[in-house]
Order: structure tokens, then sequence, then C-alpha cells
């Protein structure tokens, strides 16, 4: 067992051999010693087992199963892209496979000072920003936690092609919403893609991000990492939208650095993926700060869909408000750890988690697990989590008004969701992943 | 003219607790019933029953509601066929407005009944008299169903939704509970401005002072799942002077 899981290890190790003079052409290698470190990094793990306390609940057995190669630039049209989150109004950057896809992305104006695009070579602020922090938001040393696992963080510092930089400088407010845009398509047998991005928000700016991944078509690995900068003051709101095809892996990593003050809201939205697992792992890293992460996730068929959160609570007087959502179908399983630590500086720390799973089927499962851990003594923490069927009450009542039960079962289900959806501030985003989430459950 | 409701030697159980024992009651167009009785004594399981709960099993008996059987049917039939339930405890749906819940359900009683479904806009207007004979704080449309909502504010918005959807056949499991002076003045106008027109009207109730408002023509009166007695308006009024002793005392010397 040892022996063949070591040669599966060799498999992602050797992926790189054949790749990474490739992937040091790009950047003028300026990334060979990261992507180095990387490799290494995730070989001292391999792919993780039931008995590593992160991955308990998730099989990623298909892992050592499949043959994957390294991600190519494929050739995607614009009729390809029917999803409705493409068709959203939005300074967008495209990329293919984790390539930059110019074609795919809009060419803007942006505010003075403000940059949207791949790396290469940055205009100097924004160079400085990345040196800054690249990398380390996502990096969990010297962070509380005896089980923390950044594997697959490695896995992409490894393989990782293109990055989405954007940066939007001190004071400036960007209207329209920012859309990376992550395409996969697999026409030609498994592949392992690494996206990544890095956003950095300079002292009170503002503005809204959208980050997609869409799947097209096949079987692949995609690996994402995104890094989020927030100094102080800066308001954010990143709406992540997880489409995979149902053939593919994804399992992604989101991290997010917050200064003094600073506000962002995370709305984390799951459809697609046979597998799907995220890490969203917030460091708060000043006073004043607050934090909502909400997600929905809607499973079908045999989807497993796996949300771990992790809030940082290092500073005094920091609010985060959490509510993840799941409405599971068929045979899919729904996976929720909830982290919050407090640190033991952070007095008059209030947070707040709350996960709630809605079961449309009697074989379809979740599993919730919340994880205080809270080192100050003067703070306000709460969680809570409940697992249920539709409410028969609510059902025979919309029923006895006249309502079809299918129809006032869709009704129950959008409530549910829509609590969380209806917090998306634009109006277009709400409305393309309200449809999303009708068609995705084949109800009027 | 054929009875509009017409329930013959109806029982049910929930499990094995028999609750309903043999209820027979006829209902024309243009009355009024009331039905009184104690505690536990089955009377919202009578009215859950003719709106399509299914949590109770019927062992026996039938309703017939204007020449078709009425527990054939599902609850939304039910509702198209023009039966509306006022309930006792109306339920709260977090995430759905009541004017979109509102218009989804007149929306489906019109497409049964044949007629063209109403645009938000035609919808609004078509409920606008409405919201002003309950007096109805017009920021509870926005609201989720009933979420939060005061007791009072709970009965008074069944009954404008039962102004809305204009049924045939009204059944009021006490409507009248829980409202102040005021509120029971305005919904009893409500359930009035529905009578005659063709329309039955059950109103389930304990107390005497909802009868003064809306007056009936037929008081029954229901024990251990049996109506035990019906009269007149008068028969409220006696209730309401001597408690239900008299009627038991009545049954044991009738043995
Ligand atoms: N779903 C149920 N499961 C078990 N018992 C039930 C159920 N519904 C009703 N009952 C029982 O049946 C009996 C009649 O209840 P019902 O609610 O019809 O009484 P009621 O006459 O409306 O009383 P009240 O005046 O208090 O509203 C009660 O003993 C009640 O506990
Ligand atoms: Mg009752």
């Amino acid at each position: 067992m040892t022996t063949d899981l070591r040669a599966k290890e060799d498999t992602f190790t050797e992926i790189f051999n054949a790749a990474h003079a490739v992937l040091n052409t790009l950047a003028d290698g300026r990334f060979a010693d990261v992507r180095e470190r990387g490799i290494h990094k995730f070989r001292e793990y391999g792919v993780p087992t039931h008995r590593d306390e992160e991955f308990k609940y998730l099989s990623l057995r298909n892992l050592n199963e499949t043959a994957f190669q390294i991600a190519y630039g494929a050739t995607v049209s614009r009729g390809d892209l029917t999803h409705p989150i493409v068709a959203i109004d939005a300074i967008t950057l495209a990329f293919v496979n984790g390539q930059y896809a110019p074609e795919l992305s809009t060419a803007d104006t942006l505010p003075d000072g403000v940059y949207v695009g791949p790396f290469e070579e940055l205009p100097f602020e924004v160079d400085q920003a990345f040196e800054k922090q690249f990398g380390r938001v996502a990096n969990l040393v010297g962070k509380l936690g005896t089980t923390n696992d950044e594997r697959f963080t490695y896995l992409n510092q490894a393989f990782f092609a293109d990055i989405a930089v954007i940066y939007v400088p001190e004071n400036v407010v960007v209207e329209r919403p920012i859309h990376i845009l992550n395409l996969s398509t697999a026409n030609r047998g498994p592949l392992i893609s690494a996206p990544r991005a890095y956003a950095y928000f300079s002292t009170n700016s503002q503005a809204k991000l959208i980050e997609s991944f869409i799947g097209l078509e096949g079987n692949y690995l995609n690996v994402p990492v995104t890094e989020v900068v927030l100094e102080s003051g800066a308001i954010v709101e990143h709406v992540r939208v997880q489409d995979e095809t149902l053939a593919a892996t994804h399992i992604g990593t989101h991290a997010v650095h917050q200064d003094a003050s600073s506000n962002y809201t995370a709305f984390n939205v799951n459809f697609g993926g046979q597998i799907y697992r995220n890490d969203l792992n917030v460091w708060l890293n000043g006073s004043g700060t607050e934090t909502r992460l909400d997600g929905v996730n809607v499973g079908t068929d045999n989807q497993v869909m796996d949300n771990h959160t992790r809030i940082d609570h290092a500073f005094p007087h920091c609010n985060s408000f959490e509510v993840y959502k799941s409405v599971l179908r068929d045979n899919a399983q729904g996976i929720f750890n909830g982290k919050i630590f407090v640190y033991e500086d952070a007095q008059k720390t209030d947070a707040k988690q709350t996960n709630q799973a809605l079961l449309l089927s009697a074989t379809a499962q979740m599993n919730s697990k919340p994880q205080l851990e809270i080192f100050a003594d003067d703070v306000k923490c709460t969680h809570g989590a409940t697992i249920g069927q539709l409410q028969k009450d609510a059902l025979f009542y919309l029923q006895a008004r006249g309502i079809p039960k299918a129809q006032a079962e869709s009704l129950l289900v959008y409530a549910f969701a829509n609590d969380v959806l209806s917090r998306i501030s634009s109006e277009a985003v709400r409305q393309a992943l309200e449809n999303r989430l009708f068609d995705k459950l084949e109800v009027a | 003219m054929p009875s509009m409701l017409v329930i013959q030697n109806l029982q049910a159980r929930v499990e094995e607790k028999e609750i309903l024992r043999g209820i027979s009651l006829t209902v024309n167009a243009g009355e009024v019933h009331a039905i009184m009785g104690p505690n536990g004594s089955g009377k919202s399981t009578l009215a859950s029953i003719l709106a399509g709960k299914q949590d109770y099993e019927v062992t026996g008996g039938s309703v017939d509601f204007d020449g078709t059987d009425l527990l054939e049917l599902d609850p939304e039939e039910r509702a198209a066929a023009g039966l509306f339930l006022a309930f006792q405890y109306p339920i709260e749906i977090p995430g759905v407005t009541n004017t979109y819940f509102l218009r989804a359900a007149l929306n489906n009683v019109r497409k049964a009944r044949g007629e063209a479904e109403l645009t938000m806009t035609e919808f609004m207007k078509h409920i606008r008299s409405k919201v002003e004979m309950m007096e109805l704080d017009p920021s509870l449309l926005s609201r989720s169903v009933n979420e939060g909502f005061s007791g009072g504010e709970k009965k008074r918005n069944e009954i404008f939704q039962m102004a809305v959807l204009e049924p045939k056949l009204c059944v009021l499991d006490e409507t009248d509970s829980g409202l102040d002076i005021d509120a029971l003045k305005i919904v009893a106008n409500g359930v009035n401005h529905l009578r005659g027109e063709g329309r039955g009207i059950i109103v389930v109730t304990h107390y005497q002072r909802l009868l003064d408002y809306i007056v009936p023509d037929f008081v029954h009166v229901l024990m251990e799942g049996r109506i035990v007695k019906s009269g007149g308006k008068e028969l409220a009024h006696e209730l309401e002077a001597k408690g239900y002793s008299f009627i038991e005392e009545e049954l044991a010397a009738a043995r």
C-alpha cells in the first residue's frame, strides 16, 4: 500500500520533471526555485488518505488512479461560453487551463494605477505589492493549528503557469466588477491545471471581484490558489463560482489577508465537480476588521462538496460572520469544517458561524464539523449546524394555498439558498447564480 | 341546488389514536357554520383533513365538495377547487416574500379556474383594496411569509390571503385567538365581506365574542370526535353561559 502510494506521488514528480523546463520559460524563470520547493514539499506529503485529519471524509483515491498530464493551452471560442456568469458585464481576465487567454479577456480602460492582467513586466508599484505578499498569504507557517495541511498549495506552486494579477491603488474605487474567468477543458485525456491569482487592494480602495471556475469538457484536476490582500480600510466583495465538469476534481486554496479596519465579503458558490474541495483561510492582521464568509453548495448525483474554512482572529475587536448552506440531492455528499482560531490577544472578538444543509433525498449526506479554538477570554463565539429535509408544514401550507407540490418544493429550496445569494450586491450576478441553481435542480 | 359540502360519517385517526369518530355536516352555499368544542376534541383535525393534510388516516366516511370526492384531491387541487383553510397556527416561511407567495398562489388558483395569470402590476392593483380592508401594514407584504409577524398579524394575514384568493368554502380555525378587540373587528369585517355570494363559511372558535360579529346560521358542538349537538346562534350563548358540562350532562342523561 505504502509503496503503491509512493509510486503515485512520483507520478506528480514525473509530470513535474517533464514539464518544469517549459514552465520555467514563463516569467523568465522567476519562479523556478518556487516550483522546485513546491514539488519537493508536495512529495513529502503525497496524496492524502483518510488518516490525514484534514481529509478525513474526503476520498481522493482517484488522484492515484488517473494518468494526468500537464495542462496545455486549448482553444476556446466565445461561442463555447454559455455559462450565465460569463455574460456578466465585467473587466474580464480569462484563462484556459491555467494559461492566459487574451482573446477571451476584455481590454478595458481602467482607473488610474489599477492593474488587471497576467503576470508579466509589472508596473513598479504593482511589482512591489506582488513581492510583498505573493506566496505568503496562503502560507500557514506560524499560525495556530495542529493539523495545518498545505499540500495542495505546494502542488499549485509547482505547476502554476500564468498568474492573474489585480492591483488597486490607495483610495481608488473600481465600480465595474473584475472577473477572473478560469476555463478548463480536457478534451485529450486527464489534465492537471493550476490557476493562480493574486489580488492586492491598497488602503481604502474598493472593488468587487468575481472569480469563476467553469468546466467545459472532460476529466481534470484543478488545484487553484488565490491570494487576496486587503490593506487597511479596503472594502472588497468576492464572489467565487465553481462549476467544473461533473468528472473534474477541484481542490482549491483561497487565502485572504486583512489589515486593520478592512471589510471583506466572500460568496463561495459551488455547483460543479465530481470532487470539490476548497480551503478558505482568512488571516485578520489588525483590529476593527469585518469579515463575512457565505457559501452555497448545490450537489447532485455522486458529487462530493467539501468546504474547509478558517478564520484567524489574531487581533482584538474583529467581527466575522459565516453562513454556509448546502442543498444535496441523489447521492451527493457535503462536508463542512469551520475553524475559528481566536489568538490570546484577540479580545472582543465577535465570531458567528452557521452551517445548514437541506437534504432532498434519503441518500444525500452531510458531515459538519465546527472547530472553535479560543485562547482569549473576553470573546463572543457561536456556531450552529442544522441538517434537515424540506419542512413538511411549510410544504403543506404552500400547497394548501394552491401552489403545486413541485413548485412548492423548488420555492422552499430557493428560499433556503437565497438567504445567502440575496446578499450579493450585484443584481446581475445574483440572477445568474439563481438561474444556474434552478437549472441544476431542474425546477421551474 | 345541491349542497356545497357534505361530510358523512367521517372517521380519522393518527397512528393508533382515534380522533374523529363519525362526523356528519352539510354546508350550503351562503351559510355560516360555527364549530365549537373543548380543546383536543378534533376541530383542527377536521379542518386539516378538509384541506388535505397527510398526517391523518381517514378510516371511514366521505367528503363531497361540489360533486367531487374531496378526499381524492391533493391539497393544491382542493385550493384550486375553491377551498381555503385559515390556519390556527400559520406557518413561517423564511426567504419567500408574502407578495411572491400570494401571487404564486393566486395565479395557480386562477390557472385552475381558466383565468389569465396576473402580472406583478395587475396583482398589486388586485390586492390594494384588500390590504386596506384588512388594515394590513404594507411593509408586511415585502417581508417573508409570516416570519416574525405578531400573532395578530399572522391571523390577519390569513384572512387577507382569503380575501385575495376568493375561495368558495372558507374554513377558519380559531382565527380569533390572539386578536385584540380592534383586530377582531377587522378580521370579522373581512370575513363578512366574503359572506353570501354563494360562499360557505365554517368558523371554528372557542368564543362567543367572534360570533357577535360573524353571526352564524348554525352552531355545532364537537366533543371527542363527534358533533354532539347542533343549533342556531343561541347555542353559542348557552355554551358561553354554562360551559360544556351541561352538554355532557344531557348526553349522560340520554344514555
Ligand atoms: N399529528 C398528530 N399526532 C398525534 N396526535 C394528534 C395529531 N394531531 C392531532 N392529534 C391529537 O388529536 C386530538 C385532537 O386535536 P385537534 O388539534 O384536532 O383538537 P382541537 O379541537 O383543534 O383543539 P384546540 O381547541 O386545542 O385547538 C388531540 O388530542 C391531539 O393531541
Ligand atoms: Mg385546534
